[in-house]
């Protein structure tokens, strides 16, 4: 006879350990992180109007004080929280199928099955790699200073203009974009059919916005480094 | 017409298997997958072989008996159709056919093409039943039940218990067939009064059997011979998280 | 022997409820004392182990297929009968039963069909409590058909998948009690004999399919719910794993069988289309509601059917029965396909089938309207033949479905051996010589939910429970008799498969003791079948080996007995000189080629006794029939 696990089980464990749990910690977090990104990527581009404008956008953040350490705590709490669970999911389901199959393909539609929703732990990993380079990179890159309106601040332009001079760092980041949009492709809709959010009639629309996020991301984070490279970016 | 086969072979369930491969050349067209597997089977027969074993029963897409990964799709290439249901017509004369058991942990071979399903026999005893003894059911007209909610309650509980769901998903999860069972009773008035409980035992259970999560590769909808949909997964973990928080 | 069906006294109407007042009671406290062991788990064997192991017995339950869901019930398509009067179109308790014993072309026992008809309506509600989604009408409330040619609208379903979702309720319930340890689940065993001890049934030994060990299961008493027996056809709508094994091992321990030649050929089948044919498939028999059957006028009229204009068309049953026209009962609409294709006049390339036309009915409905009532009949036609029955008229054939034959039980559902009970399809109780659609799972289930808690308490409080081991020699014995027929197997000479004598015992039986049956033809079915039965214990060819998963053994066991049982149908289609429901003896027919009963001579139940190396002995239960007054069915 088997025992009632539940009533007592806690809401905690469910929340970080249960099958659905664990999904719908991924799909929060990751819904969380493409919000993130999607105002990074919409700071990002005030580089076009000015390096001024986007340093003043930078010192803005910074000059938030204690509620930037509180967003940046955020931050940091759901990578690692996203990035373990995803990696609890992956290994799980390694050990869900010690033997796989000499050959195997999918049977198409309705499937959602694809590239992307394959390579969601390879994508994932390279992007938790590129985290702490980029962070080593920028966030605590060199150090320089600019005067915008008579207020000092950190020259993040500058800095920006620098790095993407080097075809490495171009490249490279246009390559890691590349992989974000993968990720986002199966991950924007995917997180809402984590959180039960989606039926049949749904789930294509939200697909389909999850396909358009995905591009814009990847797209408007990329044009920087190669508009930079190839024009050598604002003087 | 002419066939060759791949067949995974496997004496027993701690024995490591291997693929034979064998040629057919008198298949016809109208058969079925499995009436092919019978005539392999009488030509081992007659050479003193032993016969690939593999599990049927109905013969007609209900009893979820019938298990073959063909060519890497549960079921074979045919939408909504049982490896039984499937014909000889739907390959080509000198088509080579690769076929293989189900494959998860929480499956283990028992011998050739037949698995261990009995783990979904333990996650439906862990929860996926209404509480009524006999003889203490009310008329049945009592609770009038929309149309729609009782078609949609259907479309779940056409569930067929075959594995495919778990065979193709890329994680070997079962959420499609607990999504199912989960959603058939939540959609009824009937299912009401355990709903939590039921949600969580289930998924615990399927937790304990080894199964992997989900990560919504939708593969399963695509396999599953009654088409069940993935907005059965949806509604398992709405479900689930609503038992957990109140 | 004389076969008491111990019927209660008292008028029809109140004989169950007398009965249930005057039962004996086992006492709470000493129902988990009682190990019952159910063998089987379809609608019958479900419902009956979830239902005991509720009341608190400690039930042992076992099957042959990897889970209880698979049970053949599960294929039942059409719906389950019940009186609830819903529609308000004047069903009762009283036609309900009234039409079954009619329908049985009065071959059954009135006080068993008149139970099941009162307890058809908590059957309902049960199910509709348990979760199983029945079709409902806009108003939310349950929704009916009529079925089969009944003239009330009676039949509740589940699209097609009525059995699918009735099995999954008494599976859900039983799965209930597996998880509060009332029932033991063994699946993957199946039951090779049964153990009496003292004369009463105390076990059962089994074979272990994934491990090939035979088992001893002891208990005190044994319900056998094992279903029909159908697959002795070789080709029947039946599973594949259906057989005769326990019923007929039964049987050899002294359990009388009753009325093996009442089999029933369901009209509507997709026909076989070539030799390496494993099984037939059913559609619906809604179908001819607006479907016209029809065959060419000319025996050797080779045009495709689109080509034949309606001059040269024989609508045969229309022609014939101009009042019931294509919705005449099934073992009529059967023969008459049988006729017309012995004529030479039937088509496909077999020439073993009969058209069912759409055309006209397209035509005055619209294909919208068709799609919605048939579409997946269509479709499921289509994947198995590859043709479009939108655009070609179907080809249909009959095919054997159901065995209204049995066990022979009383009214308390017990066979001659006290202690043995069977249930659902196994039995013979309530359909006569033919059973109407929609019955079967009424039954299973009446006898599963409803009436063996009550008979089986009856029987258990009259014995004290426990006093048996299967260590008892009577365990050995049967252990040993069956791990000695098993060796046998292995010893044949191999030359020819399983697979080949069952195909080969199917066409004996299907020609000799199915739609029409003649003297000659069953007295040379009986010595073939003798000769068969010689050449397969010298001669078969079994692969593989005993302890491991061999489903090649299991059939083997299973067509070694389909063999006896198909020798005794044809004797029982013999003995009995008339035509009723289904046995129709070509000797005995009205001059327009109707089934001719004869009540004078004929109206009891043939139960036949097993003897060890001599034919088996007839014992026979009259029937008496004081509420109904026997009619002639006629359909013209
Ligand atoms: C295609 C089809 C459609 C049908 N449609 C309808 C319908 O619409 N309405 C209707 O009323 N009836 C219908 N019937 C008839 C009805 O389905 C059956 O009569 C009924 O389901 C039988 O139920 P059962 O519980 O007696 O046996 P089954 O469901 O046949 O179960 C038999 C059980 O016994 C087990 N078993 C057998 N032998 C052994 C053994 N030796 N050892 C261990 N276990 C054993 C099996 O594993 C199984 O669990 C249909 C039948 C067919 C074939
Ligand atoms: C830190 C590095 C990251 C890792 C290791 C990682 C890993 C993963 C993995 C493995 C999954 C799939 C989970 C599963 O299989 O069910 C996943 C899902 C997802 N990821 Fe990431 N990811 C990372 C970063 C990101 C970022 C930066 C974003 C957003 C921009 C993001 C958005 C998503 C979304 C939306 C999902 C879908 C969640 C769900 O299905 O519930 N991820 N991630
Ligand atoms: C072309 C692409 C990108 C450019 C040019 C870029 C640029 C920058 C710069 C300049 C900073 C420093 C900001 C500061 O310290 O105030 C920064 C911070 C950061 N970036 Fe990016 N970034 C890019 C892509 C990404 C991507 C794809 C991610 C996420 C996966 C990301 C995550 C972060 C994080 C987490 C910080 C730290 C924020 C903080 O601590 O407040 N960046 N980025
Ligand atoms: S959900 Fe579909 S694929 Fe999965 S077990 Fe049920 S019927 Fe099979
Ligand atoms: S394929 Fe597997 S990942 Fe989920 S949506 Fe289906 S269970
Ligand atoms: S054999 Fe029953 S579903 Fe295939």
């Amino acid at each position: 006879m088997k025992t009632d696990t539940v009533q007592k089980a806690s809401a905690i464990r469910s929340l970080f350990s249960s099958p659905v749990g664990k999904k719908v910690l991924t799909g929060i977090t990751g819904l969380g992180l493409t919000l993130f990104v999607l105002m990074h990527v919409s700071g990002n581009l005030s580089y076009f109007k000015s390096s001024d404008a986007y340093n003043t956008y930078s010192h803005f953040l910074l000059s938030l004080g204690p509620l930037l350490y509180a967003v940046e705590l955020g931050l940091v709490a759901f990578f690692a929280v996203h990035a373990v669970q995803g990696i609890r999911i992956f290994l799980g389901k390694r050990k869900a199928r010690a033997h796989g199959y000499k050959t195997y393909a999918s049977k198409g539609k309705p499937s959602m099955q694809s590239l992307s929703s394959r390579s969601m732990i390879v994508t994932g990993i390279l992007l938790l790699l590129f985290l702490l380079i980029h962070l080593k990179t920028f966030k605590y890159g060199a150090y320089y200073e600019t005067i915008v309106d008579g207020v000092p601040m950190r020259d993040l332009a500058r800095l920006l203009t620098e790095t993407f001079q080097s075809p490495f760092y171009t490249f490279g980041y246009v390559a890691i974009m590349v992989l974000l949009g993968i990720h986002l492709r199966h991950g924007f809709w995917s997180a809402f059919q984590s959180l039960g959010a989606m039926n049949p009639r749904l789930t294509p629309v939200v697909y389909g916005l999850g396909v358009a996020i995905a591009l814009i991301v990847a797209v408007g984070f990329l044009v920087l480094p190669l508009w930079i490279f190839f024009t050598g970016g604002n003087a | 017409m002419r066939i060759q086969l791949n067949v995974w072979r496997q004496a027993g369930p701690s024995v490591p298997g291997q693929f034979e491969t064998y040629s057919l050349d008198d298949v016809s067209q109208d058969m079925s997958f499995l009436e092919m597997f019978d005539l392999l089977n009488e030509k081992l027969i007659k050479e003193g072989k032993e016969p690939v074993e593999f599990d049927h029963d109905c013969r007609e897409g209900i009893c979820g008996s019938c298990n073959m990964m063909i060519n890497g799709q549960a079921h074979g290439p045919r939408a909504r159709t049982a490896t039984c249901q499937l014909h000889m017509r739907e390959f080509k004369n000198g088509d080579t056919i690769d076929v293989e058991p189900w494959r998860a942990e929480a499956f283990p071979v028992i011998r050739d093409l037949v698995v261990d399903r009995s783990a979904f026999d333990r996650i439906i005893e862990a929860g996926g039943y209404v509480s009524i003894n006999t003889g203490s059911a009310p008329d049945a007209n009592t609770i009038p039940i929309e149309k729609d909610k009782a078609e949609a309650a259907f479309d779940y509980a056409a569930c067929i218990g075959c594995g495919a769901c778990v065979a193709a998903c890329p994680n070997a999860s079962a959420s499609l067939f607990v999504g199912a069972k989960v959603s058939h009773l939540a959609l009824l008035p009937q299912g009401e009064p355990e709903r939590k409980r039921r949600v969580i035992q289930m998924v615990g259970q399927m937790e304990k059997e080894g199964f992997g999560d989900c990560s919504n590769h939708g593969e399963c909808e695509a396999v599953c011979p009654k088409g069940i949909s993935i907005a059965g997964i949806a509604m398992m973990r709405r479900e689930y998280m609503k038992a957990i928080m109140g | 022997m004389t076969l008491d069906a111990k019927i209660p006294a008292g008028p029809l109407e109140s004989k169950w409820n007398q009965y249930l007042k005057n039962i004996k009671l086992v006492s709470p406290n000493n129902k988990r004392k009682y190990t019952v062991i159910v063998v089987g788990t379809g609608l019958a064997g479900a419902s009956a182990a979830a239902t005991l192991a509720e009341l608190g017995y400690n039930v042992k339950a076992l099957c042959i297929q990897d889970s209880a869901r698979r049970a053949h019930s599960i294929a039942a398509q059409g719906g389950i009968n019940a009186a609830k009067n819903y529609p308000g179109d004047g069903d009762s308790v009283w036609r309900l039963f009234y039409d079954t014993i009619k329908g049985g072309d009065y071959r059954s026992r009135e006080a068993n069909v008149y139970r099941l008809a009162q307890i058809s309506n908590n059957i309902i509600d049960q199910c509709v409590a348990q979760g199983v989604p029945f079709a409902r009408e806009y108003g939310g409330l349950l929704s009916n058909r009529s079925f089969g040619g009944a003239q009330v609208s009676r039949t509740f379903y589940a699209r097609g998948q009525t059995g699918q979702q009735l099995l999954l309720g008494a599976y859900s319930a039983l799965s209930r009690q597996v998880e509060a340890g009332t029932v033991t689940m063994m699946p993957r065993q199946e039951m090779l004999d049964l153990v009496v001890v003292d004369g009463r049934a105390r076990g059962i030994i089994t074979r272990n399919l994934v491990t090939g060990k035979l088992e001893r299961h002891h208990g005190d008493a044994v319900l056998l719910c094992t279903g029909g027996y159908g697959n002795v056809y070789y080709l029947s709508t039946n599973a594949k794993n259906s057989n005769v094994t326990a019923a007929w091992r039964c049987y050899k321990r002294g359990a009388l069988f009753a009325n093996p030649c009442f089999t029933q050929i369901h009209p509507t089948c997709i026909p076989v289309s070539g030799d390496y044919q494993s099984k037939l498939t059913l559609m619906s028999e809604s179908l001819r509601n607006d479907g016209r059957v029809w065959v060419p006028k000319n025996a050797g009229d080779k045009r495709p059917p689109l080509q034949i204009p309606d001059e040269d068309r024989d609508y045969y049953l229309e022609k014939k029965y101009p009042s019931f026209g294509n919705l005449v009962p099934r073992d009529v609409a059967s023969r008459n396909a049988k006729q017309v294709c012995d004529e030479g006049r039937g088509v496909g390339t077999t020439q073993l089938s009969v058209y069912l036309d759409f055309r006209d009915a397209i035509k005055r409905l619209g294909r919208d309207t068709i799609a919605a009532r048939y579409g997946n009949l269509f479709e499921m036609y289509e994947r198995i033949t590859d043709e479009n029955p939108y655009e070609v008229p179907m080809r249909i054939y009959p095919a054997v479905h159901y065995t209204m034959g049995g066990l022979w039980v009383d009214y308390n559902l017990m066979t001659t051996v006290p202690g043995l009970f069977a249930l659902g399809e196994c039995n013979f109780s309530d359909h006569g010589a033919n059973r109407l659609g929609a019955s079967a799972l009424m039954q299973g289930l009446a006898d599963g939910y409803f009436i063996i808690p009550y008979t089986l308490g009856q029987y258990l409080a009259g014995s004290a429970a426990g006093g048996v081991s299967p260590n008892d020699a009577a365990f050995a014995e049967a252990e040993t008799s069956s791990a000695e027929m098993i060796d046998r197997l292995f010893s044949g000479r191999k030359k020819r498969t399983v697979l080949e004598f069952h195909r080969d015992l199917g066409r004996i039986v299907w020609d000799n003791v199915g739609m029409s049956r003649t003297r000659e033809g069953l007295t040379s079915a009986i010595d073939e079948i003798a000769a068969m039965r010689a050449s397969f214990w010298n001669d078969v060819s079994l692969p593989g080996r005993q302890d491991t998963l061999n489903k090649n053994l299991e059939f083997a066991g299973r067509v070694a007995d389909f063999m006896e049982l198909g020798e005794l149908m044809a004797r029982d289609a013999l003995q009995r000189e008339e035509s009723c429901g289904g046995h129709f003896r070509e000797e005995y027919q009205t001059p327009e080629g109707e089934a001719l009963r004869n009540d004078d001579d004929f109206a009891y139940a043939a139960a036949w006794q097993h003897q060890a190396g001599a034919p088996a002995v007839l014992h026979k239960e009259d029937l008496a029939f004081e509420n109904v007054s026997l009619s002639q069915r006629s359909y013209k």
